[in-house]
């Protein structure tokens, strides 16, 4: 079916503009959730381009290889901003948008134009940020104008994403089909909810201190070190265990596609969600650890250094123990899935959760364990080298970029109607993974043996990177194989780009049927993809797996 | 659409419970920007003053009555906003307009007292760390007083514009839901800025 094709509705009902102009006026959320998937694929390519150029930096201790000194600052801060803020945030922010009511069975999202809005207030502020960042205005920057600007893009960013993450948890919580009660619901919804809902009660927090920031530098810059004071309050959202938050959609993806793949239900399904919720809620509390004061990052001992390893243990069980129902179920069906690009990605995607959780543990247990010989002697600590590149790689690039991976192969036929190229998709698989493998372990490893600092942030302007880095051998080597790994994922991500444009802009993928992989979830009984605009026809669900009960009551019948 | 599932007689169903939900995700987005404005607060306090021989308030006195009064008005348009809910669900059309316009008129009293006492304590913005922080939490929390002025007034107008039925109470509801918040919201920014300071 086209894409184009619009549905029939009843009056009241807003008709959706079969033209290029309706995307701007849309009130679908299909044509909403596309929005948000390709813009974040576009700006994952520019924080991978700006990641590779502040890691070649990092190949040298005495100067600087790509960026002088002030870029060097602000494309770390924008690198972080776009590869969180405009990709892994948004792009499953998209896919939920696009999936959830087809998922529980409702028309549309429960306020469509909000979700609208949301799209165009995050693009405008993108474009903003980047330009604030462009005029020398990032933090760190010496333009004081550009600076508030960047700031208040931020602001619109997190309003933005806020707007949209409050409009998927209220359809899951009040559109769902009657009869499809909330333990019920495919993962996928579930691990929307779960993330929609822990990005409302800490991305506000954000919100919150932009304020005092933007007061503070835009008038007398009295207390807060004007703009050299603005990253280390804001940089919490990039790092761990916010982080664990944003890749909470990534375990509803991964036991899509394993429970499809394997033919069966979890073997305990209140456990599944149990454990997806578990993730997501160990995400929050990052903010209370050192974002508001700026002066606790240094310090990892008596209460926080508990409840920051209780968070982190917390998440690996979890994971674990999601990972371990989903092996359940593979395991039950006594033969092996088949392969695809979809299957691997996925798993891989859990696997990397889980490192994810690992390396957080060692990081904030690093005192305890006596790792690389830290104390509170002022020198800095495991979590403020280079080992949490590395947890940011194995979790942004690890489990969000190959989760989306999977996602998109999965649902592409969903989506656009078409199938992707399984060949360039398998190759698309391999690249991302060794490539996120590789930024992972380079920089951790830096971070371990070398003590190689994450960023400084007393001295941005030094004529070396760290002029206090004691201990640098080897840190060239390992910080190089980081570069390796960027590269490569800035390949994979080109690959992936190519892939839909040849397989659905050139039309070259094999046309999708209403389930091309007898699957089990609701939004595969509609056509592919659905029509725009909203329908009359919604189903009436009772069961997150409609298609999988039908055909097991067809094997009773036969038997 | 496959012919597995039955699909819904009714094509549409009723949702009236929408909007309270996403109201209620909309308190708690406000809820956690005030934890963390006023969280940002408490350790700038703890950090900076109030210590012996330093002044954390620069020599501003805070006009404790004029706040006092700014508080009891809100609290007084808490009642009237009930009250809009109540005859609205009566279907009494007079009472709920002239409730809604009352609420809006104390609403804007407040915070035309809270800018006046802002003045009278001689609170200037980049004057020093707490006048700044005092700015930036006020200022937040006058934002979503804002905001919940404009969201009854605007639900006010829809349940009254034409029906005063189920589906028109249900948005008032909603909006007289975040109006408690947003009071509640001014109290815990009143006493943490202005009472403990």
């Amino acid at each position: 079916m086209s894409e184009n094709t619009t549905a029939s509705t009843s009056p009241g009902v807003p008709v959706e503009d079969p033209t290029p102009f309706g995307w701007l006026t849309t009130a679908d959320h299909k044509r909403t959730g596309r929005l948000f998937i390709i813009s974040s694929l576009a700006f994952l390519i520019m924080g991978v381009v700006l990641d590779l150029l502040v890691r070649l930096d990092l190949t040298s201790a005495t100067k600087f290889v790509s960026l002088d000194a002030d870029s060097f600052a602000q494309s770390f801060a924008l690198s972080r901003e776009t590869l969180v803020l405009l990709f892994l945030i948004p792009a499953f922010l998209g896919l939920a948008m696009y999936l959830v009511p087809l998922q529980i069975g409702a028309s549309n999202l429960a306020f469509p134009r909000a979700a609208t809005a949301s799209f165009w207030i995050w693009k405008i502020s993108a474009v903003v940020l980047i330009g604030a960042y462009l005029g020398n205005g990032g933090p760190y920057g010496g333009w004081a104008n550009g600076v508030d600007l960047h700031l208040l893009a931020l602001s619109g960013l997190v309003i933005a994403l806020l707007l949209g993450a409050v409009t998927v948890a209220t359809t899951v919580m009040t559109l769902r089909s009657p009869g499809l009660y909330m333990d019920k619901t495919p993962p996928f919804t579930w691990s929307a909810l779960v993330t929609a809902s822990m990005l409302v009660v800490s991305l506000p927090v954000l919100l919150g201190q932009i304020a005092i920031l933007y007061i503070d530098h835009r008038y007398g810059r009295v207390f807060l070190l004007g703009n050299y004071g603005i990253w280390e309050r804001i940089d919490w959202i990039h790092r761990t265990p916010q982080l664990f938050i944003y890749v909470v959609p990534v375990l509803g993806v991964a036991a899509e596609i394993v429970l499809a793949a394997a033919k069966r239900r979890v073997f305990e399904p209140l456990a599944m969600y149990f454990t997806i919720g578990l993730v997501g809620l160990f995400g929050f509390g990052a903010w209370t650890n050192f974002a508001i004061t700026g002066e606790g990052a240094d310090i990892i001992d008596g209460l926080e250094g508990v409840v920051l390893v209780a968070l982190y243990a917390g998440a690996l069980i979890a994971t674990a123990g999601l990972l371990g129902l989903l092996g359940l179920a593979v395991i039950q069906n006594r033969k092996l899935p088949k392969i695809s690009t979809s299957l691997l990605a996925a798993f891989a995607a859990g696997k990397l959760v889980l490192t994810g959780a690992l390396v957080g543990l060692v990081g904030a247990a690093a005192d305890w364990l006596e790792i690389a010989g830290r104390g509170n002697d002022g020198n800095p600590q495991l979590r403020m080298t280079t080992w949490v590149t590395g947890q940011q790689s194995v979790l942004i690039y690890g489990a969000g970029l190959l989760g989306l991976l999977a996602a998109i192969h999965w649902w592409a036929p969903k989506i656009w109607g078409r199938q992707l190229n399984e060949l360039l998709g398998l190759l698309n698989f391999l690249v991302i993974g060794a490539g996120a493998l590789l930024a992972f372990v380079g920089p951790a490893l830096s971070g371990l043996l070398t003590e190689q600092p994450d960023f400084v942030y007393a001295d941005p302007n030094a004529t070396s990177l760290y002029s206090n880095w004691v201990d640098d051998t080897g840190a060239e080597g390992l910080s190089a194989l980081g570069v390796a790994g960027t590269a490569l994922l800035l390949a994979g991500a080109a690959l992936l780009i190519l892939n839909l444009f040849i397989s659905i802009c050139l039309k070259k993928g094999t046309e999708a049927t209403e389930d091309p992989w007898s699957a089990q979830s609701p939004e595969w009984l509609l056509p592919s993809p659905p029509p725009i605009g909203e329908t009359d026809e919604l189903p009436m669900l009772t069961s997150g797996t409609p298609l999988l009960d039908a055909q097991e009551e067809n094997e009773e019948a036969n038997t | 659409m496959s012919d597995i599932t039955p699909t819904l007689a009714s094509g549409r169903p009723q949702r009236p419970r929408t909007q309270l939900v996403a109201t209620g995700f909309a308190s708690a987005v406000c809820a956690m920007m005030m934890a963390g404005a006023l969280g940002f607060y408490m350790a700038r306090r703890h950090a900076s003053g109030p210590h012996p021989g330093s002044d954390w308030l620069d020599g501003l006195a805070v006009p404790n009555p004029q706040f006092d009064y700014a508080l009891l008005t809100l609290v007084a348009s808490l009642v009237t906003a009930h009250w809009a809910l109540w005859a609205s669900r009566r279907r009494d059309t007079a009472h709920a307009w002239t409730a809604i316009a009352t609420t809006i008129v104390l609403g804007l009293g407040f915070i035309n007292m809270v800018m006046y006492s802002m003045n009278r304590m001689g609170l200037e913005i980049g004057s020093g760390e707490y006048q700044n922080l005092a700015f930036a939490t006020t200022g937040l929390a006058l934002a979503i007083v804002v905001l919940g002025l404009l969201y009854i007034g605007l639900m006010g107008l829809r349940s009254l514009g034409g029906s005063v039925g189920q589906r028109g109470s249900t948005s008032l509801g909603a909006a007289v839901f975040f109006w408690d918040f947003a009071a509640l919201v001014w109290a815990v920014t009143w006493y943490t800025v202005y009472v403990v300071k």
